[in-house]
């Protein structure tokens, strides 16, 4: 995830700022400072939140997207998980006296970090990028009219590409190491009630509408492939959790999670083909080579995600779905 | 027809179109083997081998003289990405190739490879191409991201006794990463552009920049030095690089720290150049490196000397030839010594790649064939795999920095930079460093050599050298000795678009 806009426009702070910049602290401190777990999570969660305020703020419509359904869905459904199977378990305690050293150097970190990040954020006199003008003169060649998708997936396409790769792998380590879990003595609680069941099944629908226009919506607004996918992965977790059969998908989870990638890369290969350079997407095919992949893209970011919360859970699922069988 | 092909294999579009397909082919192979893991050997192979072969058109290209450019989707910077190739990509590719062709081999052949390995090491392969043909530098953050997550995920690999040193790993790595970043986005807000040359441009035109690269730098060192595990980050490499599968190790050791040592030159030499030569910042910098250096060469030989099991004592001696390349730094601010610093950095680096891996390839056989890697237990071993003891000999003639060897390359040029430079403490260090690595190859070579074999009633079964796992070993040990012969060529190969 990067950021896009680095040129905020500067104007006074007021005091939603003032605000805001407080709940940030507050929520770091609710993460940080509780010994217990459920306490810990809840103040993460709090901070997704407040961070996606913070980007809204910014102007960074696209990040605070990213932000809300990351930072604060997926991650917050991960900690929801990890606090409920093991609330308890974590380090042993350390003495108190040891705890006092490393409090007291972790804070002097964190001033010397602040203090020459924000001294040299501030004296340097900031240059504009200079690619500001250049993205408005070429966003006709990429055959989308939103800058973010443009840069996304025309000028950036490599990055967006090996970054799309990183998911790939992180989501096929899940896969992988989940089968060397051990089953923990009691499973965390499966037995949901009527009411999330419905919830559930309520939710699903909203989601998969909200993923898909923040999907589409990319070529021309704010969203994407990155939020759209996260959406559709929280669908995903709550369908998972309402206990709706999802066979299908774990059948598909491998095909899923690579085909983005692959076909990127089928879609890049057609420029040396041609005498271009690689990721060249012809001005006549653009729109429907950046679309295309966009979708696929979507689709493996989803499914990677969700691997990421499968491999969290202990393999309980019948053989015919473990991901080694899928592949067969 | 032929004449046609021979053209073609030679031509500037198939050498530069190349840089990209060094990375994608790879990274397409990495998806395969995730789509069928039944497979994935196969492809892996396939894919290793494919890497390879397009880095030859690559190579031939920049040892002819050029550089090569690739402009990706035909948008310039600082818009797009150029992907670029000179003389330092094309020494730390071939590294690559040569080593992890062999590594692959020993993967393919042993018995212990971990499932899901292939996927994972073509992703890494893919990542540490990306990172040495990169002209950008957030393009240099994702290409190092993609290194990084997947040795992670190598390391995690060696069971749930590595879950533990490779969350560490993970942790240090993502916090290297982010300091990275920081330091990326210094230069942005300062130059303007993510394109590499173009900010050393902007950074040799204007003067009253130097504060602020300087601070980028600072950040950039700090992060990089956390991913290749400068004294004092050190302690997760031992902890990682000891945990991880025997096929890995050599890996991590070999190849994936280059990666990290690549960025910190390229940011150094090409990106801020001799313009900091004046600038006290600078200067302290390369002082406290210098210091940390010396402090790695030593505290991580005695280390090394202090361990009980092979594969710590290796991962320690890393973490000694790691302080190398950093005691050279002081000298690279001094216009004098510079260039043969850097000769010598490079040489050593690239010894250390080949060295290294063959050892860690060793101890890995050891640990596969006896069950153990504790240096007790594996007295008399050479009775039984005597070629492998031999080409533990023969890295070693590499890690200590005999002729003939990259590594005495390396250390010579070091030597006389220091020598032009009046750096006398230097050379101190180095022959401190050379005995004691001396010394602790012996504790290593000598009980597997000497003495009665005592570990078993009866030796396992010895597959020795009929075995592909053993002929890797013995190619690196080989390769250790024959690349002292190219330190000429590499020196060849530095001189295209050198940073002075």
């Amino acid at each position: 995830m990067r950021t896009q806009r680095l040129g905020v426009g500067m104007t006074e702070a007021g005091l939603l700022d003032g605000l805001l910049a407080a709940a940030v602290l507050a929520a770091v401190a609710v993460a940080v400072l509780p010994r217990a777990r459920t306490a810990q999570s809840f103040g993460f969660l709090l901070l997704g939140v407040v961070v996606t305020l913070v980007w809204l703020r910014l102007g960074s419509v696209d990040v605070a997207l990213a932000e809300a359904a990351l930072g604060g869905g997926l991650l917050g459904a991960v900690l929801v998980y990890l606090t409920a199977s093991s609330p308890t378990a974590g380090q042993p305690p350390s003495a108190a006296a040891y705890r006092w050293v490393r409090a007291v150097v972790g804070i002097i970190c964190g001033v010397v970090v602040a203090v020459v990040v924000g001294a040299v954020w501030l004296r340097v006199e900031a240059t504009m990028p200079a690619w500001e003008e250049p993205v408005a003169a070429q966003m006709d060649a990429t055959g989308v009219e939103h800058g973010i998708t443009g840069v996304l997936l025309a000028f950036r396409a490599y990055d967006t590409l090996l970054e799309s790769a990183v998911l790939l792998f992180a989501a096929a380590t899940a896969l992988l190491l989940r089968q060397h879990r051990p089953r923990p003595a009691a499973l965390p609680v499966r037995s949901w009630g009527p009411s999330l069941q419905w919830t559930a099944r309520i939710t699903a629908p909203v989601l998969l509408m909200t993923g898909l226009w923040l999907l589409f919506a990319g070529s021309t607004d704010s969203g994407g492939a990155f939020q759209s996918g996260a959406v559709l992965c929280a669908m995903l977790i709550v369908l998972h959790a309402g206990g709706v059969d999802l066979s299908g998908v774990h059948r598909w989870l491998r095909p899923l999670l690579v085909a983005g990638v692959l076909v990127f890369i089928l879609a890049g290969v057609i420029g040396p083909v041609l005498g271009e350079p690689w990721l060249s997407w012809q001005p006549e095919w653009a729109f429907a080579a950046v679309l295309g992949i966009e979708v696929l893209l979507t689709a493996g970011i989803a499914v990677g995600l969700y691997a990421v919360f499968l491999g969290m859970l202990p393999e309980d699922l019948p053989s015919s779905q473990t991901p080694q069988e899928v592949s067969r | 027809m032929t004449l046609m092909v021979s053209e073609f294999l030679a031509s500037e579009f198939l050498a530069s179109q190349s840089l990209g397909a060094v990375v994608l082919l790879p990274l397409a192979a990495a998806a395969l083997c995730v789509l069928a893991p039944r497979a994935e050997r196969s492809v892996g192979l396939v894919g290793v081998l494919v890497s390879a072969g397009l880095s030859i058109p690559i190579v031939a290209a920049v040892s002819s003289g050029q550089t090569l450019q690739l402009v990706l989707g035909g948008f310039d910077a600082p818009l797009g990405i150029h992907l670029r190739a000179d003389g330092l990509s094309v020494v730390f590719l071939v590294l690559t190739h040569a080593v992890g062709v062999v590594v692959s081999g020993y993967a393919a052949a042993s018995a212990t490879t971990p499932r899901g390995l292939w996927a994972l090491w073509l992703g890494c392969l893919a990542g540490l191409n990306a990172v040495f043909v990169s002209g950008d530098l957030f393009n240099t953050y994702v290409g190092l991201e993609l290194v990084g997550l997947t040795a992670v995920a190598l390391v995690a690999l060696g069971g749930r006794s590595a879950w533990r040193p490779g969350l560490r790993y993970l942790f240090v790595a993502v916090l290297g990463s982010l300091l990275f970043l920081i330091g990326v986005g210094v230069i942005v807000s300062a130059t303007g552009t993510l394109d590499i040359e173009q900010a050393a441009g902007v950074f040799a035109a204007e003067e009253d920049l130097a504060p602020a690269a300087v601070t980028a730098l600072a950040l950039i060192t700090v992060g990089l030095c956390l991913k290749l595990a400068l004294v004092p980050m050190h302690a997760w490499l031992v902890a990682a690089h000891a945990a991880a599968p025997s096929a890995v190790s050599p890996l991590l050791s070999g190849l994936v720290i280059k990666a990290a040592l690549f960025v910190v030159l390229r940011c150094w030499l090409y990106l801020t150049g001799a313009d900091l030569a004046g600038s006290s910042g600078a200067t302290t910098l390369v002082w406290v490196l210098g210091g940390l250096g010396a402090a790695a060469v030593i505290g991580g030989s005695v280390m090394a000397l202090r361990q009980t099991a092979l594969k710590p004592l290796v991962a320690y001696s890393t973490v000694a030839q790691v302080g190398y390349w950093f005691l050279a730094f002081p000298l690279l601010l001094d216009p004098d010594a510079a260039e043969g610093a850097f000769a010598g950095i490079v040489a050593l680096a690239l010894g250390h790649g080949v060295a290294k891996v063959g050892l860690f390839l060793a101890a890995g056989y050891l640990k596969d064939t006896f069950g153990t890697d504790e240096i007790e237990a594996l007295r008399g071993a050479g009775h039984h795999h005597p070629l492998v003891v031999m080409s533990i000999g023969l890295v070693g003639v590499g890690l200590i920095g005999l002729p003939i060897s990259l590594g005495f390359t390396g250390k010579w040029q070091v030597a006389t930079a220091a020598v032009e430079a009046g750096q006398w403490w230097i050379l101190a260090v180095l022959v401190a460093g050379t005995l004691l690595a001396a010394g602790y190859l012996v504790r290593v070579i000598a009980p597997l050599l000497m003495e009665e074999f005592l570990g078993h009633e009866t030796p396992p079964e010895t597959r020795n050298f009929r075995a592909p796992t053993g002929l890797a070993v013995l190619t690196l040990g080989v390769l250790t000795i024959v690349t002292g012969f190219g330190g000429v060529w590499i020196n060849e190969l530095l001189e295209v678009n050198a940073p002075w």
